[in-house]
């Protein structure tokens, strides 16, 4: 497979397209803003002097639940297609996902257990009641990978096919958890972990968002670094140590990293399927398998995939709106099937 | 030409008037909540509405409305484009964040409990009726409902004095074939008690059920509270799927009957008494004509 663009040319496509998403995020809703005013509320943000007048509401759907929504995008997009990439590299296999490590379906668990023990213990302060399941949903996915990691370790040597084996069982055994607590789950109850299961971009707030920016910015500026590795992992374990790659401590990194960034995402915005398993076969497609391109181009390509699927999310049924989960599939299947046709012919 | 001064002085300050007394309360609404609107129709507050969520299906001009999706789900953009002044809604109205956006654009948002009972429901329609400026109907509203939810209850003494209440049990959602059964602590459980029949589920919750389980319980009355069960046909083809449901002695008797599912959710709503009447009447038929 080799790259069918330039770096250069995919870099400054993406980039745009990046840019693109994000404006049209910022400037698209179910409230029609005039264009000069979501500029002028745009340019206050940006904290320069702009006068207010009449510009209150553009300033507030804008500051307030346009912006954080399209962050939340950004990061949630990023942040699910590196960590596709990683585990792509990792076990050397495309149709890895970041929920082979066991990632997504304990912090389905975690999210299940907040929701149904929470409204069984009579609710826990509306305040608090979005922190504890985030929290909640992120400490799950953090224990079921590292008991997936832990049990793919032998005589001090992570054993891939075994991690892999691991994290099947370990999925279903969460699958099943998940299950008892549905099957427990008042009628109400029930909704929610439905809902969340489909994830959701709607109601992002600031205060829930910085958590999620600062890990993926930190997993999306840790990884590329290790490009070079990955690249020697591509060729089997052993061929990379003799490369001079520590092969143990790059496992490690790749399933911390993994298992930080999808945690962090699926907290904040609930299951959202599909980006971490394509998004990095679509770059790979146009791109090539290095991973110096790979993998900031994923970041870009499932930051904007992500943004465009809200788009449509909010659109679609405004004023009422669809889980974004459903559109991110619905988008992207087609074209990924486009695409592997195309390649074929 | 003086007359006409004066009378168009009069015809501006009539208008102006009006205009005041309409400016203090909230004229765009958007209710979530299917018993909450019905409410706020049977109020007078149709005509103010201008969304409404997915549970709202009654009256069935509210169905024309823009959708604003489920109510728990609700999106703080989407809520919005409506230009709402009030947003109305049960407690299960959220997620708590976008309540928190719509507030913040100086939309009004008033949640009203969910709780079956009457002191609730004497609450959430004084409110209602403070907010849509008809107090005094929201107060014969109430009189009338409690009246009639009294009669319900002397209706149903007087039926049990004669015959046993017969065990009943409640079935929604089947589409898997599977029906689940409103157990203990549903709002179903607490309708089925009002139209003086007994719940023979002992569980708490909806759950499924196994129909050996259900056979053996053996109702004398099935009540279906399921739009894809409306109709006889469909019920003869979940009878056909379950024999065993078949041979209980509600299904012999042909003592099914139909509940709207809408009346399960969101508190005691303006259609409750009636049903309770038609469910009372199958639960308790005529002694003439039982009678040899």
């Amino acid at each position: 497979m080799t790259a069918l663009v330039k770096p250069r040319t995919l870099f400054i496509g993406l980039g745009v397209l990046c840019l693109l998403a994000t404006w049209l995020s910022l400037a698209l809703g179910p409230v029609s803003l005039p264009l000069l005013d979501t500029l002028r509320a745009a340019l206050r943000l940006l904290g320069l002097p702009v006068a207010v007048d009449g510009l209150e509401q553009a300033e507030l759907i804008l500051g307030q639940i346009r912006l954080p929504r399209t962050l939340l995008g950004l990061a949630v997009g990023g942040v699910l297609a590196l960590s596709g990439v990683a585990m792509q590299g990792l076990f050397r296999n495309p149709l890895a996902d970041p929920g082979l490590v066991g990632v997504s379906s304990g912090a389905a668990l975690g999210a299940a257990f907040a929701i149904v023990a929470g409204s069984a213990l009579g609710g826990v302060p509306e305040a608090f009641g979005p922190y504890v399941l985030s929290l909640c949903a992120f400490l799950g996915g953090l224990g079921v990978t590292a008991l997936v990691y832990r049990l793919g370790r032998r005589n001090g040597q992570t054993h891939v096919a075994t991690m892999l084996l691991a994290g099947i069982a370990l999925t279903a055994l969460s699958g099943s958890a998940v299950g008892l607590f549905t099957y427990l789950a008042d009628d109400a109850t029930l909704r929610t972990l439905t809902f969340w299961n489909l994830g959701s971009l709607n109601g992002a707030s600031y205060a829930r968002l910085w958590p999620l920016l600062l890990v993926s910015a930190g997993v999306a500026l840790w990884l590329p670094r290790r490009a070079r590795e990955l690249n020697a992992l591509l060729l089997g374990e052993s061929e990379a140590a003799h490369l001079g790659v520590n092969v143990e401590a790059l496992k490690r990194e790749l399933v911390f990293c993994t298992a930080l960034g999808v945690g962090a995402a699926v907290a904040a915005a609930g299951m959202i399927g599909f980006v971490g398993l394509v998004v990095p076969h679509l770059v790979r497609l146009v791109a090539g398998p290095d991973h110096r391109v790979l993998l900031p181009a994923s970041v870009l390509a499932g930051a904007s995939l992500l943004l465009l699927a809200d788009l449509v999310a909010r659109l679609a049924l405004a004023p009422a709106e669809l889980p974004i989960g459903i559109v991110t599939a619905f988008i992207g299947a087609p074209f990924f099937l486009y695409l592997l046709v195309r390649g074929r012919a | 030409m003086r007359l006409n001064i004066r009378a168009v002085a009069l015809c501006v300050a009539l208008l102006v008037n009006q205009g005041a007394s309409a400016v203090d309360l909230p004229q765009r609404w958007v209710s979530a909540g299917g018993a909450l609107s019905e409410w706020v129709s049977a109020l007078g507050g149709e005509s103010k509405l201008v969304g409404v969520d997915t549970t709202s299906q009654h009256p069935e001009s509210l169905r024309a409305l823009p959708s604003i999706g489920y109510q728990r789900q609700l999106s703080a953009e989407g809520v919005l484009s409506l230009r709402p002044q009030i947003l109305v809604g049960t407690e299960e109205m959220g997620p708590p964040p976008v309540l928190a956006q719509i507030r913040s654009a100086g939309v009004q948002v008033e949640l009203f409990s969910a709780t079956p009972d009457l002191p609730t429901l004497r609450g959430n329609l004084q409110h209602l009726g403070q907010l849509l400026g008809t107090e005094a109907e929201a107060a014969q509203l109430f009189d009338r409902y409690q009246k009639q939810l009294t009669q319900q209850h002397t209706r149903v003494v007087e039926a049990q004095r004669k015959q046993k209440a017969p065990g009943v049990l409640l079935l929604v959602g089947s589409s898997g074939g599977k029906p689940l059964v409103a157990g203990k602590g549903t709002s179903a459980d607490w309708l089925l008690q009002q139209a003086g029949g007994h719940n023979l589920a002992t569980h708490g919750g909806y759950k499924s059920f196994s129909v050996e389980s259900l056979a053996g319980l053996n109702p004398d009355v099935l009540v279906f509270a399921d739009r894809a069960l409306s109709g006889e046909e469909a019920r003869a083809a979940l009878f056909r799927e379950n024999p065993i449901l078949s041979s209980t002695r509600a299904a012999r008797d042909g003592r099914v009957m139909e509940l709207d599912p809408t009346l399960l959710v969101g508190g005691l709503g303006p259609r409750l008494p009636q049903s309770l009447v038609e469910l009372t009447a199958g639960f308790y038929p005529v002694e003439s004509a039982t009678a040899p």
